[in-house]
């Protein structure tokens, strides 16, 4: 049955891998990761829980002042680097020249955005660009602007409508002038729209979008529903040995990384922060004990407590990777792939725990991910209390393996004595 | 000299593997450059290597990198997934060796 179901789901998760769109935004993001991280180190250094204690209020304030810029140049800005980063990965993978897709969807981007602020007094100071429109209100606005404004310069490239320079002009020469046509051919129906827009309905893209999209999606993938949904479709998807997230995170990823965003900014703005569900949740608190399914607990049950060589042998070989949150060893090797003793535990637990980390999280007991993003490689309790800036974000995560231990191990006893009567048969044959 | 390309989504998990078979090569005597990279480099390396095997995680890429690897004459196939699980070296070497 499990080899039937497998046949349609890899052609579905090959789909999902190989979709143009989908490729594109997941390269993106990883565009930025490096500078989130950057600003996220600086925020978790400026937060340090004993700071209150060494520093005077002032030199406190001093101090986030001066390092603050760090979070605010990256993950304040992240729409930019997305929207750049789409312009110029589509147009990679349309062979055009790249690196005007990427100039030319950001001008588009920015050609939307209003240049003004009004202040809470209803005073209008024009010439400055409100840093939200620039974070986490723009990002679906962005990413819209800017899968159309490549669609549009690589069409007009691709039909050949550009200047051409006779041989012997310098190529960066040559290549400027033909993006030159499709430039401003682009530009002007971004200009063109923003003219409408404005005059027209006295309004912003910016507004109309994030209404209309961005906060009815968001708020959806916000909701713990949806998220046990897409840890059920992970687990699924590693059950038939197919990566998961690779699958379900290309659809998911603008969600969760917009809700990041939006509790950065809450963070430094020393707000409540809005969400439980968002990028370093579903890092932290599914990936971040031990690879998908958390199965760190697992491992270390293999060891101390099964005796079949098998069991033994994959928890050897699996626990130096698990620290770091790698778990092919446990998927490949116990195997979890295909195996019906462990359909169970596999896709019980995880769902089971995230519900309990949701549930921590809404009642206070333990504060939800600042929005700082943490590689995913960062060992369990320590990414844990980097996440969510305290010790009880960690301690939650050894709750969390304690529930996942519990419920993998009398699946895992089953497993084990299977093994040793297969074990026993084997050197009695020899 | 025998070159192994491996394949998985960043190019990290499959490189527990690559010193696992490193070891069995030069057990046997045999030279070899065996490397890891992520899905997106994979294609730009297959000129530089005699045989591509796929972390099993991935297996859904291998029609579409066939097709790029029928210009360069070489096999793509999916590493086998006990091989792959228990980091052996030599299984999955003598894997690559079969489609060479």
């Amino acid at each position: 049955m499990f080899e039937k179901l497998s046949k349609y789901l890899i052609p579905i998760a090959g789909k999902l891998n190989n979709n143009r769109f989908l490729s594109v935004l997941r390269d993106a993001f990883m565009l930025a990761f490096p500078l989130t991280i950057f600003g996220s180190i600086f925020v978790v250094l400026t937060n340090l829980p004993f700071l209150e204690k060494i520093m005077s209020a002032g030199a406190l304030a001093n101090f986030k002042d001066m390092f603050g810029i760090a979070s605010s140049a990256t993950m304040g800005i992240m729409s930019v680097f997305v929207v750049f980063g789409i312009g110029y990965y589509l147009s990679k993978s349309y062979e055009v020249e790249a690196i005007f897709g990427g100039a030319i969807s950001l001008v588009s981007f920015l050609l939307l955005t209003p240049f003004i602020v009004t202040l809470e007094g209803g005073e209008v100071v024009s010439g400055v660009i409100p840093l939200d429109r620039l974070g986490a209100k723009g990002m679906f606005l962005g990413m819209i602007t800017a899968f159309l404004a490549t669609e549009i310069y690589r069409r007009i490239v691709q039909k050949n409508i550009t200047i051409k320079m006779p041989p012997g002009v310098p190529p960066a020469v040559a290549k400027s002038f033909a993006a030159l046509i499709p430039a401003i051919i682009t530009l002007t129906v971004f200009l063109m729209i923003n003219v409408l827009v404005t005059q027209l309905f006295n309004t912003n893209l910016h507004d109309i979008i994030y209404n209309a999209i961005q906060a009815p999606l968001v708020g959806l993938g916000s909701g713990i529903v949806p998220t046990l949904v897409a840890v059920f479709f992970i687990q699924i998807f590693w059950f038939f040995g197919l990566h998961g997230q690779i699958i379900i995170n290309s659809v998911m990823d603008p969600i969760w990384n917009t809700l990041m965003i939006e509790n950065y900014e809450a963070y430094q703005a020393g707000a409540a922060l809005p969400h439980i569900i968002s990028k370093p949740f579903m890092e932290i608190y599914t990936v971040g004990m031990g690879g998908t399914g958390m199965t760190l607990v697992v491992v270390f049950a293999m060891l101390a407590f099964m005796k079949s060589r098998q069991l033994k042998q994959v928890g050897k070989l699996a626990v130096g990777p698990g620290l770091f949150n790698v778990n092919e060893p446990v998927i490949f090797g116990l195997p979890i792939v295909m195996n019906p003793i462990v359909i169970v535990p596999w896709i019980i637990a995880p769902m089971v725990v995230t519900l309990v980390s949701y549930f921590a999280m809404s009642i206070g007991l333990v504060p939800p991910p600042t929005g700082v993003a943490i590689p995913w490689t960062v060992p369990f309790f320590i990414n844990g209390i980097m996440a969510t800036n305290s010790l009880a974000g960690g301690i939650l995560q050894l709750v969390n393996m304690v529930i996942v231990g519990l419920i993998w191990f009398p699946f895992l006893k089953t497993l084990d004595k299977t093994n040793l009567i297969k074990e026993k048969e084997a050197e009695k044959a020899a | 000299m025998k070159k192994i390309l491996l394949a998985c989504s960043s190019g990290m998990s499959t490189s527990l593997l690559v010193t696992k078979m490193e070891e069995y090569a030069a057990s046997i005597g045999d030279e070899v450059k065996i490397w890891a990279v992520g899905q997106d480099q994979a294609k730009k390396e297959f000129a530089n290597a005699d045989v591509v095997l796929i972390g099993p995680q991935m297996s859904f890429l291998k029609g579409e990198f066939q097709k790029d690897a029928e210009q360069y004459g070489i096999k793509v196939e999916v590493i086998d997934m006990m091989a792959y699980g228990m980091a052996d070296g030599k299984k999955a070497y003598e894997q690559a060796l079969s489609l060479m």
